[in-house]
């Protein structure tokens, strides 16, 4: 059998007019939103983002690191004495505790911001007094997903996504902190995305969410690496719309004049947020 | 708002709509996929110039292509469409409806848009062209090779009322 022109320019006609569930609704305000947080997320995160390879090799560092059985202890049963926060909400440890090697040592808060909502990009601006500048996220939802994104040492974006709980990072040497990380202050962009938010399924419809290990599938870490991709995120935050959720993001950093880290690996720690074994925080 | 932004989306959202449900065949993707071109569109709409159809097609045809290229996983292609036995019959006539809607299916996405741009937007090849983003001649070519897969043949005509008065 076959065909005119006429015919396809019918058929064409017939299935345009043939829509499910009677005509689309305009939501001027929903395509606005979308909009800003396009807008939001190209500015945050730049053409030819390389935050993998990062994540990965210090993720892999902080795997091979020895866990003190004190600093367990210290995560179990000592929960964080907080002077510096009196809102409510997620309490944010007043240490950070940095274990490089067999040098170990706790930074203070020195900065620290709440919000109120989730799933749309924050930017926290913050003055590092060090290049031992570490940062950590916490949520009222330790399960809640969390993907951090600033600036490495050539410039390039670099970061970290996993659950709220494990999510911690920063520079903790001089090698990894951008050149101009002591001249001006600071930013880094973080998500919070809530722990039931759809990111498999997001991250199966932009990237196939393929895993390491094919008989793995979509798994955790798949979709964490997926969260990775700016069209995963911008589509994710649309799916879930701002939405209430508490979090609170820490910045920790040496007092200034204090002497610098000793040299040492990882240059630049960035957790990956599903290997939780290995987070080296309270 | 926006410099006449509203107004367009108010007066072409179901257009776009439809048009992208031909490239996506689903209604919730179709409108996605006008709401992500829509989104766009808003953030350069201040250096559009002149019609901005053509842009937001733009975006709506290679957004399309791109997340079917994520989205694609074993959608296999027929070769070939079932034959019918009598093509007069009134089942078949409605048998040869959904072959030739599923052989657009099968098309790839540059193809279904060169299709659709052409036959349901009426938009001229040169048209296309720019929309697509690809030479007058690739668009001949992209059109040929879907027109042969969707077996319509450009050169017969439907007689119309017209033409048998004539």
């Amino acid at each position: 059998m076959r065909h005119t022109e006429t015919d396809l320019r019918r058929l064409l006609t017939d299935q345009a007019h043939r829509q499910g569930g009677g005509e689309p609704s305009v939501r001027l305000d929903a395509i606005v939103r979308r909009g800003r947080r396009l807008r939001r997320t190209r500015r945050a995160l730049t053409a030819g983002t390389a935050v993998v390879l990062a994540v990965t090799a210090v993720g892999l560092v902080n795997g091979l690191l020895p866990r003190s059985p004190r600093a367990n202890v210290a995560t179990a049963a000592q929960p964080p004495v907080n002077s510096a926060q009196i809102e409510p909400g997620p309490k944010l440890p007043d240490m950070f505790n940095v274990r490089l090697g067999a040098v170990e040592f706790d930074l203070p808060l020195i900065h620290s911001q709440r919000f109120e909502t989730m799933g749309v990009a924050r930017t926290v601006t913050f003055s590092p007094s060090s290049f031992s500048t570490g940062y950590k996220v916490v949520c009222d939802d330790p399960r809640a997903w969390v993907v951090t994104a600033g600036k490495l040492k050539g410039g390039e974006r670099g970061g970290g996504v996993g659950r709220c709980g494990d999510s911690a990072g920063g520079h903790h040497d001089e090698r990894s902190a951008p050149s101009d990380w002591l001249k001006r202050p600071q930013s880094m962009q973080v998500w919070v995305f809530p722990a039931d938010a759809p990111v498999k399924k997001v991250a199966k419809a932009v990237t196939g969410c393929p895993s390491a290990i094919k008989s793995r599938g979509c798994d955790e870490a798949a979709q964490s690496r997926a969260l990775f991709d700016p069209e995963v995120l911008e589509r994710l935050s649309a799916e879930v719309g701002e939405r209430p959720g508490r979090w609170a993001v820490g910045i920790y950093d040496r007092p200034a004049g204090t002497d610098s880290v000793p040299n040492g690996e990882p240059t630049a720690v960035v957790e990956h947020p599903t290997d939780s074994a290995s987070a080296p925080t309270r | 708002m926006d410099d006449g932004f509203a107004e367009y989306v108010a007066h072409r959202h179901l257009r776009l709509c439809r048009m992208a449900y031909l490239l996506a065949r689903d209604w919730g993707t179709a409108e996605d996929l006008v709401q992500t071109a829509l989104a766009k569109a808003w953030l350069a709409w201040r250096r559009i110039e002149g019609n901005p159809d053509p842009y937001v097609y733009r975006i709506i045809v290679n957004t399309h292509t791109s997340w079917w290229r994520r989205r694609w996983r074993g959608e296999v292609p027929a070769e070939t469409l079932p034959e019918t036995p009598d093509p007069r019959d009134a089942a078949s006539e409605i048998d040869d409806q959904a072959a030739l809607w599923n052989a657009i299916g099968t098309l790839s996405p540059r193809q279904r848009a060169v299709i659709v741009l052409h036959y349901f937007e009426e938009r001229t090849l040169s048209q296309v062209a720019d929309i697509v983003g690809c030479s007058l001649g690739t668009v001949k070519t992209q059109l040929s090779r879907a027109l042969s897969r969707l077996r319509v043949d450009p050169d017969i005509r439907t007689m119309s009322l017209e033409e048998v008065q004539r």
